[in-house]
């Protein structure tokens, strides 16, 4: 076995999250440069990083840091292509950062993104978009590999976190409209398989599934009211568009709190997003449930932050007390659209922690430069390399402040881990930068 | 490092203290300020505005004597302030001198005088109540009014200061200027040094600068009031202006400085001959070196009417001329790391794209069919080609301001499209940077909007005896 699969193996191993980092250390240099080897040449950005910082060998961590992508390198495309329809181009951007061949077909065949994205599919190429809601999304490639890995990772780490052993005994509750990405729908197959009673089916939230083409109309309608090429009754076709889909959402609570309470006896896995599983709570209590008419045994897992969402402060309690979610069963994780593996947080010391697939490295603010590695807790700018991925490749540059620790977590368990206090670079800096130069952004009114 | 400290100037008298921390948005360095005395920085309106009897003239020319002290070297208000700006400013050192220096240049009688003379056609209105009469003979005095200002400064420039000092003095109005964290020591050093010359004139008098963070709706809540003022002088988009614009109502009016963005135009001229070819790449370099590409003036895009071989040779061309301008400023900020990924995989993706110079600091010029979607700032160019200017045209919107174009002589076919398009001036490449003395900014004439108009009705002379 090589590094690189002796590494993935230990997806099955019961110790993955308690392993001293130094044992593991050697092991994930020569990982990642067996896998930077062969993906070097298939990825042209990542070919292009390493010729310009002159790296053909990764033998210590401080080598890996110019080759780490941020960000912003999976949204930097054109936005015109999607307004243009120009997929023929799109596809060549994604080759860029893809070690899967994306085919350049011919744009005319594929009325809009969705389906030309199936068609991709079909071709081995997963492609996941972010939904980011006003700012451009992400579109980051994986392999059929990428998919299958998901599978087994996503629960794996849900179960360490949870201490829900998956068991087929409960009935699932996905309390949010999904995006329709690849991503989004293998980890819900994986979540369905290990934790849905065959004897139940899974709550369908009432809200049609959101595709990739609608995530991206709303960027494409902003780029033209920017060039003032929109007309007033676009406008008013888009809002109303709008309105539906409010009401769909709102008439979801109702219907889902309807649901969620003839359900109340059974043994429920929730899963949502805070301003939905809110939402629903509030309507659960107010016709007079509350956690003692729940399952204690119920689990939760909560994907994203609050999304903009204003909720008030104790928003976690409510839906946590409303639906009898035992402290140790809220499961957390720490993951990003950038990496496909997650770092379940542990229940004692509430801390995430990294498996040893993942290499953290510790940055300076800036991101330039690879923090020497301390006794203790410290902190700096998150970065990683997801030894896992295949489609493309798994090193990137946070925008996160965190703080680590190498050592051994409260909760027992050796290895590195991140404390549960993360927060962006961008919402600590000052918010009255004010200057005479800008952009035309700040003429597109009500598109946030 | 220790904090900075940035004190307050309050009617006339400085104020210093550490007792509030602040980061400056740029670079994160803290600041610290005195506590705000909200009850100091308005005046009620039962005072009349302390310039009202001051004439014109008599302002003008102690803008003129401050505009002498500002330029002396041994004026340590300003040498300190430059110290500070070197912590908070992302700007280096030398630009931030050369550009005050500059802006002092405004402080000049002719300057001042042409101001006013082109924002109001009777200029005696700000000294006295002048008398009018329409056609059916009714009577009246009419006063362009001292207004009290609330001015949201930008962090860009420190020129702005200046020139909003000059004209909340020259409309005698009673200014208070809420100084951005970038940027939170220039405004101080200038009236500091006014008030060194006298501190009880009048001028003094009717200045307060200070910082608060910029949509602290505790402060701006109480304050952004019509009891308090009449208008509110911004600076900037997004977050700022939304921020202020939900105080904006019946008595509270918004003087806004929209945020712009500037590009420029070449003809296919500009390929007659090699000559040709270097003259305007290097204008277009220099507007693009505007404050170094901070000013809202500076080329961000250049729309370049060539084959792709010709306009790749206007970009060679034009990124040397950057290099040039940012070797001689000590300008070697690197390029963003953000911005760098996306103009190598935009190369990467496409022959479309293609990139001249590097990313070290000495500017990069990025050729393409159409706008990159990133905003061009520290010393990037993007050159986009066309087949024809014609083409270029509806890029130009509600967000543009100059436009510098080559040869000068098609300027006149295309003005009144770019107009229509919502562009604001334009100029002969290289010229993006000087304005005819008293022109308008920002589609306006600035003054003639601060001040509170106010009649007099005198009643009509055929009711007379």
């Amino acid at each position: 076995m090589t590094a690189l699969q002796k590494l993935k193996s230990m997806v099955d191993n019961p110790d993955r999250f308690d392993f001293p980092y130094s044992e593991v250390q050697a092991l994930q240099l020569e990982a990642v440069d067996e896998l930077f080897q062969v993906q070097r040449q298939k990825i042209k950005l990542l070919d292009h990083r390493a010729k310009q910082a002159g790296v053909d060998r990764i033998s210590d961590f401080e080598t890996i840091v110019p080759l780490l992508f941020p960000h912003t390198v999976y949204k930097s495309y054109p936005e015109s292509l999607l307004s243009s329809h120009r997929w023929d181009k799109l596809a060549k951007w994604l080759q860029a950062t893809s070690s899967i061949p994306v085919p350049v077909d011919e744009p005319a065949q594929y009325p809009d993104i969705d389906s030309w994205l199936s068609s991709l599919e079909k071709s081995g190429v997963f492609v996941n978009c972010s939904s980011g809601t006003t700012g451009k999304s992400a579109m980051l490639v994986s392999s059929a590999t990428d998919m299958d890995w998901l599978l087994t990772e996503a629960v794996a780490a849900y179960s360490w976190g949870s201490g829900v052993v998956p068991n087929a005994d409960r009935k699932i509750y996905g309390l949010a409209p999904v995006a329709v990405t690849p991503r989004n729908l293998k980890t819900g197959e994986a979540y369905r398989m290990a934790l849905q009673d065959p004897n139940s089916e899974p709550f369908a939230y009432p809200v049609p599934p959101i595709s990739v083409g609608a995530l991206t109309s709303m960027v494409v309608l902003r780029k033209k009211i920017a060039e003032g090429v929109v007309t007033p009754q676009e406008l008013i076709d888009y809002e109303s568009i709008s309105a539906t889909r409010q009401q769909q959402m709102s008439d979801a609570v109702e219907i889902a709190a309807a649901a969620i309470i003839e359900d109340r006896a059974e043994l429920l896995h929730i899963s949502g997003m805070w301003s939905s599983l809110y939402a629903i709570a509030e309507r659960v209590r107010a016709q007079g449930f509350s956690a003692s008419d729940f399952n204690p045994m119920n689990s939760i897992y909560v994907g994203g932050g609050l999304k903009r969402a204003q909720l008030p402060d104790n928003y976690r309690e409510v839906v946590y007390e409303t639906f009898n979610i035992a402290p140790e069963r809220n499961y957390q994780n720490y993951s990003m659209q950038e990496l496909q593996s997650g770092m379940p947080r542990c229940r004692a010391g509430a801390r995430y922690h990294v498996p040893p697939w993942v290499i953290p490295l510790i940055l300076d603010k800036s991101g330039e430069v690879l923090l020497e590695r301390q006794e203790g807790e410290y902190e700096g700018r998150a970065a990683f390399v997801d030894l896992s991925l295949r489609g493309r490749w798994g090193g990137v540059i946070t925008g996160d402040k965190v703080s680590i620790d190498f050592g051994r977590c409260t909760c027992g368990a050796h290895g590195p881990s991140i404390r549960d206090t993360i927060i962006r670079y961008s919402d600590i800096e000052g918010d009255d930068k004010i200057g005479c130069a800008g952009t035309v952004d700040a003429y597109v009114r009500g598109m946030s | 490092m220790s904090s900075v400290s940035a004190p307050f100037f309050i009617q006339g008298r400085l104020c210093s203290g550490a007792v509030q921390h602040h980061k400056s948005r740029d670079l994160g360095v803290e600041f610290v300020t005195p506590k705000l005395d909200l009850n100091a920085v308005v005046t009620p309106r039962s005072v009349v505005p302390p310039l009202l009897n001051t004439p014109l003239s008599e302002i003008i020319d102690f803008l003129v004597e401050t505009g002498n002290s500002l330029r002396d070297p041994a004026n340590p208000h300003i040498q300190a302030c430059f110290e500070r700006m070197a912590a908070t400013h992302m700007l280096p050192r030398e630009v931030l001198e050369v550009t005050l220096a500059h802006a002092t240049a405004y402080l000049d009688k002719r300057i001042l005088l042409a101001e006013v003379e082109q924002n109001f056609p009777d200029p005696r209105v700000l000294d006295q109540w002048v008398p009018k009469q329409d056609f059916t003979g009714r009577q009246s005095f009419v006063r362009a009014f001292g207004p009290r200002l609330v001015h949201v400064m930008p962090g860009n420039s420190p020129g702005v200061a200046i020139k909003s000092i000059a004209q909340g003095a020259m409309v005698k109005a009673i200014n208070l200027f809420k100084m951005s964290s970038s940027d939170p020591f220039t405004m101080v050093a200038i009236l500091q040094t006014m008030a060194e010359i006298d501190p009880d004139h009048p001028v003094v008098q009717s200045m307060t600068a200070a910082y608060w963070r910029g949509g602290d709706a505790t402060i701006e809540s109480a304050l952004y009031r019509p009891q308090y003022f009449d208008k509110l002088v911004a600076w900037g988009g997004g977050d700022a202006i939304n921020n202020v614009a939900q105080y904006i109502g019946p008595g509270f009016q918004l003087v806004s400085f929209d945020p712009k963005t500037s590009i420029s135009m070449v003809g296919s001229e500009a390929f007659s001959s090699p000559d040709a070819t270097a003259q305007a790449a290097d204008l277009a370099a220099a507007d693009l070196m505007i404050l170094n590409q901070e000013a809202c003036a500076a080329s961000r895009y250049q729309f370049v009417e060539g084959t792709q071989e010709q306009v790749d040779e206007f970009c060679r061309l034009m990124q040397l001329g950057i290099a040039k301008r940012a070797q001689i400023s000590g300008d070697n900020r690197p390029v963003d790391v953000d911005i760098r990924e996306q103009i190598e995989m935009l190369t990467l993706m496409d022959d479309d794209y293609r990139y001249f110079g590097d990313f070290d600091g000495a500017g990069v010029v990025i050729r393409s069919e159409e706008p990159v979607d990133f905003h061009p700032i520290n010393k990037i160019g993007n050159v986009v080609r066309v087949d024809h200017l014609d083409d270029a045209v509806r890029y130009v919107n509600v967000a543009t301001q100059t436009i510098g174009f080559f040869p000068f002589g098609r300027i006149e076919s295309y003005r009144d499209r770019l107009a229509a398009g919502g562009a604001q001036r334009i100029t002969h490449l290289g010229e993006a940077g000087p304005a005819t003395i008293g022109n308008p900014h920002d589609a306006m004439y600035p003054m003639h909007r601060f001040v509170h108009w106010m009649a007099h009705e005198d009643g009509a002379i055929a009711n007379e005896q």
